[in-house]
């Protein structure tokens, strides 16, 4: 029997990047084939040319032994190969429903929309994804991992014989997550071929039968995932060995830097307290939603806090804004580096300026002269891979776009630097690098915050490790010795229906 | 391989060499919009001295020109800083004309002393301007739309003000609009706007304060993030816009002696050709004064060879737009190269 997807030396290049060389791979009916690779190996690359969304420079695609032509996403569609975007296909101004059947709404007379029956089909499919969502809501109001699944269900709604899921779980719980999982194997069982797009170790070694690996837009290897190990992956990868286990921590944690007490932002967070000393890794760690990245952005300024005393040695702040955290000698390096993080059309010079403009002025005057060698000693000293200070931030690859955000927040020489999850979009090099700088920091007596959904991160990081779930603070834990299992029975002790409880409780 | 070595492997990407001085001002300049639109401005006008040699390279019509484009001058400054911090001003017609009515009730009808007048003239417009900022900023309103619905509201209270206008206003405060230079005897709105381009363009370019305006620009929520008071820069930005529309009213004003209600009808289009000419970008983060004036320079060219050339007045529109659709597709092609 033929494989149902055979793609035999597939090359694409863009204007100046060689995004795939020279691939072949073939995926089996009902085979659930992962996609791995680190940031630019070209595996969304690879996913999208098969679904449509790009064309390809030469090489040949087969489905079921059929060549398949130049084709775009609506004849892929048709073909039955659905795609699952990472960046989401959906417009949130519509229904749940109409999106779904988007462009192939079943009609009545005179080419009307037959809403009733648009609606059942779409609460049919959903309803087999195990989960609830009205069809008649608009995507607008869904959670990410509600327009997730409607993402899914969209590529379900047509007769399926190739599935490709781009990064599905980047916006999921754990429970959202095995949910997905289930469907994608029950869709296996049922004979469609996937190929899953991931970069998460875990969630292959869960779910995949195979694993294809890129680097660099070549093939490094194709491997049964019963006959490999993480160790081979990685290596894999990145042709070479990374280790991601704890450095020894000797150091000594210092005075006391900064204290938050009681805050409250409602509705994320209710009351979180921390203290963090010089010297010290303080790592958050909570599940998506328990409020830890509020919390900081609580911390900073930059979301409004109803209750709660911030002091920063020994001194009482108030900031009402991010420039009176800045006074006060706090950093923050958001989660999202490209929409809150960095100036993508800048330089590197003007990036790094950004927070220390009166430090490279003379006077009333910005002088370049000063801000370039300040971009350059930090180019240095955080090793930022860059042609020139002057190179545009926005081509750099995500590791070294997030030590130019790390040297933003650096060149204000913060006495509390908060990191909103310090590796995210980063790859498994870069990843050691951030750690080892990060480590550097706290050494020179900077307290720093690390917030994180990575358990091996904040494992590898914390000197000590604070809990969130439901917008509090619940625990806290030394972080020499630390084992996952503690942090998560943490984490999930207050489920949503026990802090409920507890609340009314405490109102009765 | 240790995690030290594969650092190093990474540090290791090729360091730009330093190139000679002028090889470097060179290609810096030849990516630069500003030289773009110089070198066009330049061949335009001599190729305008040789077409018509007894037309273009005159007196009176170097005169005409210089002095006409002085109001949308003064304009594109402030529409250039706004552009930059990712916001823009439709109402700037109305707020002159608002200026230049206030100014001329205060001097021509209250008869104060022409100082007075044009500060309360430049008042006006920068109130306009707050007004303007605050609704943005505050109610949170989109800037299209807030500065479409000013754009009406200062219209209508150019009219409720005063009517028909007021003319003549007074002959101590015609002095300021009409005064010329002994030497090329360019009447005083064109020194204003020489002035305001110039203050404004080294502020803008060289400034930390003003510097700011790019980082709103570039990315608002970061800028917000690394501690840039974003809505305090935008209502700022605006106020001055609307001082500067203020300036350019009064001015008028006073180099016709006639405060005209229906001043500046449709200029802010024109000031927002021209600073997108210049080089701004409606997404923001992007722009120079320089560029902006140069474009307020190309389009007073280009209007000038079609009045020279007996062109209909139909037809200026006609060219305006294309070359300014021609200009913005150039960036198309530059970014697409470049990503």
């Amino acid at each position: 029997m033929a494989p149902r997807l055979q793609i035999s030396q597939l090359c694409k290049s863009f204007p100046g990047v060689r995004a795939l060389d020279d691939v072949s791979m073939s995926v089996e009916p009902g085979e659930i084939r992962a996609l791995l690779g680190e940031n630019g190996a070209g595996k969304s690359t690879l996913g999208k040319i098969v679904a449509g969304v790009y064309s390809r420079t030469s090489g040949e695609v087969r489905l079921d032994d059929a060549v398949l032509g130049d084709l775009d996403e609506k004849a892929a569609g048709e073909l039955g190969i659905g795609i699952v975007h990472q960046e989401g296909s959906l417009v949130p101004q519509l229904s749940v429903a109409e999106n779904i059947f988007a462009g192939r709404q079943p009609t009545k007379w005179l080419g009307q929309v037959d809403i009733r029956l648009m609606r059942e089909r779409a609460h049919a499919l959903i309803t087999q994804l195990g989960v609830a969502i009205d069809p008649a809501m608009k995507v607008a109001f869904l959670s990410p991992a509600q327009a997730q699944i409607v993402e899914i269900a969209k590529a379900l709604s047509r007769e399926l014989r190739l599935l490709i899921l781009d990064e599905p779980t980047a916006a999921l719980t754990l429970t959202e997550t095995e949910k997905l999982f289930e469907i994608v194997r029950r869709l296996g069982r049922d004979g469609v071929s996937i190929i899953y797009v991931s970069h998460r170790l875990a969630e292959i070694f869960a779910l995949c039968d195979s694993v294809t690996v890129l680097k660099d837009g070549r093939l490094a290897g194709t491997r049964k995932v019963a006959e490999t190990t993480t160790d081979e992956l990685i290596r894999l990868m990145v042709g070479r060995e990374v280790h991601l286990t704890r450095a020894a921590s000797a150091r000594q944690a210092g005075p006391v830097v900064f204290e938050a007490d009681g805050v409250s932002a409602p509705p994320l967070v209710r009351s979180a307290s921390i203290t963090v000393r010089a010297g010290e890794v303080v790592c958050l760690a909570g599940l998506i939603g328990s409020g830890r990245s509020e919390f900081c952005e609580a911390i900073f300024g930059a979301r409004r806090r109803t209750a709660g005393d911030i002091r920063i040695g020994g001194a009482p702040v108030d900031p009402q804004g991010p420039w009176d955290a800045k006074h006060a000698g706090i950093g923050m390096v958001p989660e999202d580096r490209k929409t809150s993080g960095l100036f993508l059309g800048m330089d590197l010079v003007n990036n790094i300026a950004a927070t220390v403009l009166s430090k490279v002025s003379s006077g009333a005057n910005f002088s370049n002269t000063k801000a370039e060698r300040l971009a350059g000693g930090f180019v240095k000293e955080l090793r930022i891979a860059t042609p020139s200070v002057r190179k545009i931030v926005g081509e750099l690859s995500g590791g070294n776009q997030q030590k130019v955000l790390l040297a933003k927040w650096l060149a204000m020489e913060p006495r509390l630097l908060i990191v909103d999850e310090p590796t995210r979009g980063v790859d498994v090099g870069a990843r050691s690098e951030i750690y080892r700088l990060l480590r550097g920091l706290a050494e020179k007596g900077v307290a720093l915050l690390v917030v994180s959904s990575e358990l091996p991160e904040v494992l590898a990081l914390a000197d000590r490790i604070v809990v969130m779930a439901e917008g509090r603070t619940v625990g806290e834990l030394p972080g020499e010795g630390a084992t996952e299992e503690q942090v998560l029975r943490l984490a999930t002790r207050f489920t949503s229906s026990v802090a409920n409880v507890r609340e009314e409780a405490v109102g009765a | 391989m240790s995690v030290a070595q594969i650092s190093q492997n990474e540090a290791q990407a090729p360091v730009e060499q330093r190139e000679a001085l002028p090889l470097r001002i060179v290609r810096r300049l030849a990516n630069s919009r500003e030289l773009t639109l110089f070198v066009l401005v330049v061949l335009l006008a001599l190729a305008m001295t040789i077409v018509y040699p007894h037309n273009f390279p005159t007196g009176p019509n170097m005169r005409a020109v210089l002095l006409n484009l002085a109001p949308v001058g003064i304009l594109v400054c402030g529409m250039m800083l706004l552009m930059i911090a990712g916001t823009f001003d439709l109402s700037v017609g109305s707020t002159l004309a608002l200026s230049g009515v206030w100014g001329g009730v205060v001097a021509g009808w209250w008869g104060w002393p022409a100082e007075a007048a044009l500060l309360v003239g430049v008042l006006v417009g920068a109130v306009a301007g707050l007004i303007n900022g605050l609704i943005v900023t505050r109610i949170g309103i989109n800037a299209l739309i807030a500065t479409l619905g000013t754009l009406t509201i200062y219209r209508s209270l150019t009219y409720v003000t005063a009517g028909t206008g007021v003319t003549p206003i007074s002959d101590s405060f015609a002095e300021y609009g009409r005064t010329a230079d002994p030497i090329l005897r360019i009447q005083s709105p064109f020194w204003a706007m020489l002035v305001l381009v110039l203050v404004g363009g080294w502020l803008v370019a060289r400034t930390r304060f003003f510097r700011q305006f790019y980082f709103v620009g570039g990315n608002p929520r970061a800028a917000q993030l690394s501690g840039i008071r974003v809505d305090r820069l935008i209502l700022i930005g605006f106020i001055i816009m609307g001082a500067l529309a203020g300036i350019a009213g009064v001015l008028g004003a006073a180099r016709l002696n006639s405060a005209v209600v229906n001043a500046g009808v449709g200029i802010e289009l024109k000031v927002i050709t021209a600073t997108v000419l210049g080089g701004a970008s409606l997404k923001g983060g992007e722009g120079t004064v320089l560029g902006g004036i140069l474009g307020v320079l190309f389009i007073a060219l280009i209007e000038n060879a079609m009045i020279i050339n007996a062109v209909g007045v139909f037809w200026q529109g006609l060219v305006v737009g294309l070359v300014l659709l021609f200009a913005v597709s150039l960036d198309r092609f530059k970014t697409a190269g470049r990503g």
